[in-house]
């Protein structure tokens, strides 16, 4: 009966409550991005990690598990040696060496040149790309990134020129290529154009001897990545071995930057929105100590009375959640835009991630925190002595 | 309190006020709003306290029906001791047993006045169906019958005190309490208030109010003057 007044209550004062639906709406959206980037970046990446399936990274000794500039000689000898352990299902080579591709001489179009990151690998056993059109690359050719595709003239099927540098101790090389396909290369930051072609083929034309930047390693069924891990290290002492949850947890170490920034932004949010809804029950309740005294005076129990307040900053932050839950969504996908270009991330990896549980939780949150904020006004408000009341506020 | 107690004696008697003393403390000093008043009101009683602005009716008004207690000495409604009962036991009383009626009438806007009437009767558990036909008797008591879905707004001040005083009819209170109840009203309005309130208190209703009308004060059966917090004889 006395709930039913609060929503007619905001509706009877219109200017007031859209001012605080759009600021709680605000806040809200804030909220819901920084839920979203504070879990979303973590699980995205770690996702994309194990859907590749290769459990075990080996990357040269003394070097962190990122690093492409160091490199593990003797490529040959070293699948040799995985292959005599049981657990190991299968090697994915990789060499990373940049170059540049160019297009081949037409007369009728205006060359084109861009530096990449080539990568030498086993096309059977890879996990670093998703192929989205052709084939994977065999000998003499290589397959684009699909940025590169839509930024120059090239397509399935064209011949590129492949160029190194000359510089103090490189000689100046090319070699042409056929374009194989179109992959998508999950790992790779945004703004990087990897190509990638047959391991042999990269190790020849760079000149460097049977090496690979590192290896990814595959494991049976049902086999330990610690044990495994442990047993490589024993065997092979030019590598570093880390297991999936090992990067995983680099890359948590690495992403706490934006986990703290999105905690504190978040609960400046919940605090904002506190304040808000704090300060318009505030007011609106000192508008109305005379009904309010006048209730308790006819004998209206606390309890009624402080259940129909709040229920006016529910349905206040009820309303504005709704609005900030989608204002969030969309905001989202704009920060998703200009952060993805944060250069150094694999460009599968989504800052903002939507879950049901998160818009779910920053809802909960969000009424939680609005009707505490409610309740304090109200609670002082119905708490103070009735007659004191009556006597300031009748005439 | 046994039923053959003394419960027997105070038969008929609303509420007893003895030797009460209501001091506030006011920023270090203390103002004494009343200095050892005692009061019967028995059953069916129609009084007005009058008495000069600041002399205590109010406050007498409030010890009376449990919505304040006294510093000193007691006030007994329906025989029990005010004086010792917790806050939410005395809203309780008042509740059931006291309707109040404001100089301010105390609507709330948003309602209607069938709504208004039936606050009190929700807060006491009655149902939507009961609670309407209640409220709906209520209005048609004080001649507001026609007027159930109007807000307070949509109303005039006179109209807006009926309501009030519907409100407070709501539970079958054992009394009516009207602070300055025409206030606000101007003299025919005010008249319509005083020819009500008659008519209830004929039909059994006890009621006390405190005014400075002096018409409002000589239509009620008795007058006591209050002055300087104490009863003038
Ligand atoms: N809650 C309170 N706190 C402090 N002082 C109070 C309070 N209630 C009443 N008083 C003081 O007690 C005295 C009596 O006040 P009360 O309101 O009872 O007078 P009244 O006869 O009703 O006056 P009026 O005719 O103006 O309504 C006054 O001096 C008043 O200022
Ligand atoms: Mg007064």
């Amino acid at each position: 009966m006395l709930a039913r007044t609060s929503l007619r209550e905001l509706r009877h004062r219109p200017l007031r409550t859209a001012l605080a639906l759009t600021g709680v709406a605000v806040a809200t959206a804030m909220l819901v991005d920084m839920l979203m980037l504070g879990g979303g970046i973590q699980r995205s990446f770690e996702e994309l990690l194990r859907s590749r399936g290769y459990e075990l990274r080996l990357s040269p000794r003394g070097t962190l598990p990122f690093d492409t500039e160091a490199t593990i000689s003797g490529y040959a000898e070293l699948r040799d040696a995985l292959a005599s352990v049981p657990e190991v299902a299968g090697v994915a080579p990789v060499l990373a060496y940049s170059i540049s591709v160019e297009t081949t001489d037409s007369p009728d179009e205006p060359q084109t040149s861009l530096r990449a990151l080539a990568l030498g690998i086993d096309p059977r056993e890879q996990g670093l790309l998703r192929l989205l059109e052709g084939e994977l690359p065999g000998s003499g050719e290589v397959l684009l990134d699909r940025r590169t595709i839509e930024e120059t003239p090239l397509s399935v099927g064209d011949t590129v020129d492949l160029r190194v540098a000359g510089g103090l101790d490189v000689a100046a090389r090319s070699g042409r290529a056929r374009v194989s396909g179109i992959a998508e290369f999950v790992f790779s930051a945004r703004e990087d154009r990897p190509i990638a072609l047959p391991l042999e083929d990269l190790q020849s034309f760079s000149e460097m001897g049977d090496v690979v930047s590192f290896a990814m390693v595959r494991l049976t069924d049902g086999s330990e990545p610690d044990r495994v891990r442990a047993d490589i290290t024993a065997r092979i002492d030019r590598v570093e071995v880390t297991t999936l949850t090992g990067i995983v947890t680099e890359a948590n170490e690495r992403l706490s930057y934006f986990r703290q920034l999105a905690l504190i932004l978040g609960s400046v949010s919940l605090v904002v929105t506190a304040l808000l809804v704090g300060t318009i029950m505030a007011v609106s309740i000192s508008e109305r100590l005379g009904t309010i005294a006048a209730l308790r005076a006819i004998g209206i129990p606390r309890m009624r009375i402080l259940r129909a307040l709040t229920a006016e900053s529910l349905a206040l932050c009820a309303l504005a959640g709704l609005a900030g839950l989608g204002l969030g969504v969309v905001v989202a996908g704009v920060l998703e835009d200009i952060l993805s270009d944060f250069p150094g991330l694999p460009q599968a990896v989504d800052f903002f991630v939507m879950r049901p549980s998160t818009l779910l939780l920053a809802y909960l949150l969000l009424l939680l925190v609005g009707a505490g904020a409610g309740l304090v006004p109200a609670w002082r408000a119905t708490g103070l002595e009735v007659a004191s009341l009556l006597h300031a506020e009748e005439p | 309190m046994s039923p053959a107690g003394p419960a027997r004696d105070t038969r008929g008697v609303i509420v007893v006020a003895t030797d009460v003393t209501r001091d506030y403390r006011m920023s270090g000093s203390i103002v004494r709003a009343l200095r050892g008043v005692s009061l019967s009101i028995p059953e069916g009683d129609f009084l007005a306290i009058t008495g000069p602005s600041g002399s205590g009716k109010s406050t007498l008004l409030h010890l009376l029906g449990g919505v304040d207690v006294p510093t000193a000495g007691n006030v007994r409604f329906l025989d029990r001791d005010l004086g010792s009962m917790s806050v939410e036991a005395r809203a309780s009383l008042r509740l059931r047993e006291v309707g109040l009626v404001f100089q301010r009438f105390h609507l709330l806007p948003m309602l209607t006045a069938l709504e208004n009437v039936e606050l009190p009767l929700a807060a006491v558990g009655l149902g939507p169906g009961e609670r309407r036909a209640r409220a709906e008797e209520r209005l048609v008591r004080v001649d507001l019958g026609d007027r159930l879905d109007h807000r307070p707004g949509e109303l005039s001040g006179g109209q807006r005190q009926r309501v009030a005083i519907a409100r407070a009819l709501a539970n079958d209170p054992a009394i009516v309490l009207a602070d300055e109840p025409t206030g606000e009203l101007d003299r025919s309005t005010s008249r319509s208030v005083l020819d009500l309130f008659r008519r209830l208190n004929d039909d059994g209703t006890t009621i006390v109010v405190a005014t400075h009308d002096l018409e409002l004060a000589e239509g009620a059966r008795r007058r006591l003057e209050v002055v300087d917090g104490r009863v003038e004889a």
